[in-house]
């Protein structure tokens, strides 16, 4: 009885350090949001050559890197997974997946608006365009897999594989660029010519705040799986009581 | 039957073997320079009947409106994000009735 008592104690302190941290992060993550909004469309000048559209810059290319975070995240979960065989490394890849696919969704929507402007065209088989549209489509696939009603044992092991087989494709979509010389811009690698340090600011700010939104996105998402997971334990133990 | 095919084959071959040879390989300078200003006389043409679709008047360059393009991004950016947090919320929302569910059952069950 006592040893249980201070358990529950126990479980409830862990949770209320948790949902202290969860709110710091969250009320940071606001705060660095409209801070990012204000060097983006005050603080930055606007490019000379191509203008306002220019600015679409300062989301897609974080939303990119939150991708990148996601769809890490999910194979760390994954990796966890098909060692230990816990519901919560699969939680996380699940959580991992689904916000890796939604900022995946962002680049991929955002980037052809940039480059009907720049490039006169909205979509061309650039390597680092067609890599991030096969990594979408690898974690789409993820999500499908999942989604197919309650996901049992071998699904959810499938499903694994299929977000360490993903995980290849993101040096592929990093080093595109360099290794394959397409049209993408490189401004901000080594061989690019680089930003103006208001833009700079804009850019920083908004890589922080997309790494706390997906920090938070993926943390909700898995709490949520955690909850769905222990509900339908339950269930299935009531059913074979 | 085959002797005929054969027939025609050969025939065919002999009347279009010449005309194609002298229509890809002009033996006199003369005759190249022919060819290349029929050339440039069917593109002219062409570029004739292309040009009769263009009614700009203004500037020659295309106008993308970057500010739309911009608002648009922006708005995706959103868009997305509420979506997402409204999928999440639907999932809570089916977990804790879920949850009501089966503590009700274990209730009923337990008063049994």
């Amino acid at each position: 009885m006592l040893a249980s008592g201070r358990a529950q104690y126990m479980s409830s302190t862990r949770q209320s350090g948790s949902s202290t941290v969860w709110s710091l992060v969250l009320f940071a993550t606001l705060a660095l949001f409209a801070a990012t909004l204000y060097a983006i469309f005050i603080y930055a000048p606007v490019e000379q050559q191509m203008g306002i559209v220019q600015k679409i810059f300062y989301f897609h290319v974080p939303s990119a890197y939150a991708m990148y975070i996601g769809f890490g995240v999910s194979a760390v979960g994954s990796a966890g997974y098909l060692l230990k065989r816990d519901a919560r490394w699969d939680a996380v890849g699940v959580a991992g997946a689904e916000v890796g696919t939604l900022f995946c969704l962002i680049v991929l929507l955002t980037g052809p608006l940039w480059a009907r402007k720049a490039w006169g065209v909205w979509w061309t088989w650039d390597p680092r365009l067609t890599t991030t549209l096969l990594a979408g489509m690898i974690f789409a696939a993820y999500l499908a897999l999942r989604s197919m009603g309650n996901a049992g044992e071998v699904e959810k092991r499938f499903a694994a594989g299929l977000a360490l087989f993903g995980l290849v494709d993101l040096p592929l979509i990093h080093y595109s660029v360099q290794r394959w010389r397409g049209v993408h811009p490189t401004v901000i690698t080594g061989k690019g010519g680089g930003l103006e340090s208001e833009m700079y600011w804009a850019l920083g700010l908004s890589f922080i705040a997309f790494t706390g939104l997906a920090i938070l996105l993926i943390w909700a998402r898995a709490s949520i799986e955690r909850q769905r997971e222990e509900t339908a334990q339950l269930r299935f133990e009531l059913m074979h009581r | 039957m085959r002797a005929l095919i054969a027939a025609i084959v050969l025939g065919c071959t002999i009347l279009f073997t010449p005309v194609a040879i002298a229509q890809t390989q002009p033996d006199e300078p003369d005759a190249a320079a022919e060819a290349s200003g029929e050339a440039a006389a069917v593109e002219d043409a062409a570029e004739e009947r292309a040009a009769q679709f263009v009614g700009v008047r203004g500037p020659e360059a295309e106008s993308v409106p970057g500010g739309a393009l911009l608002l648009g991004a922006y708005a995706i950016v959103w868009l997305l994000l509420f979506l997402f947090l409204m999928r999440m919320r639907g999932l809570q929302r089916q977990t804790a009735e879920e949850l009501e569910r089966l503590s009700l059952e274990i209730r009923a069950s337990g008063d049994r």
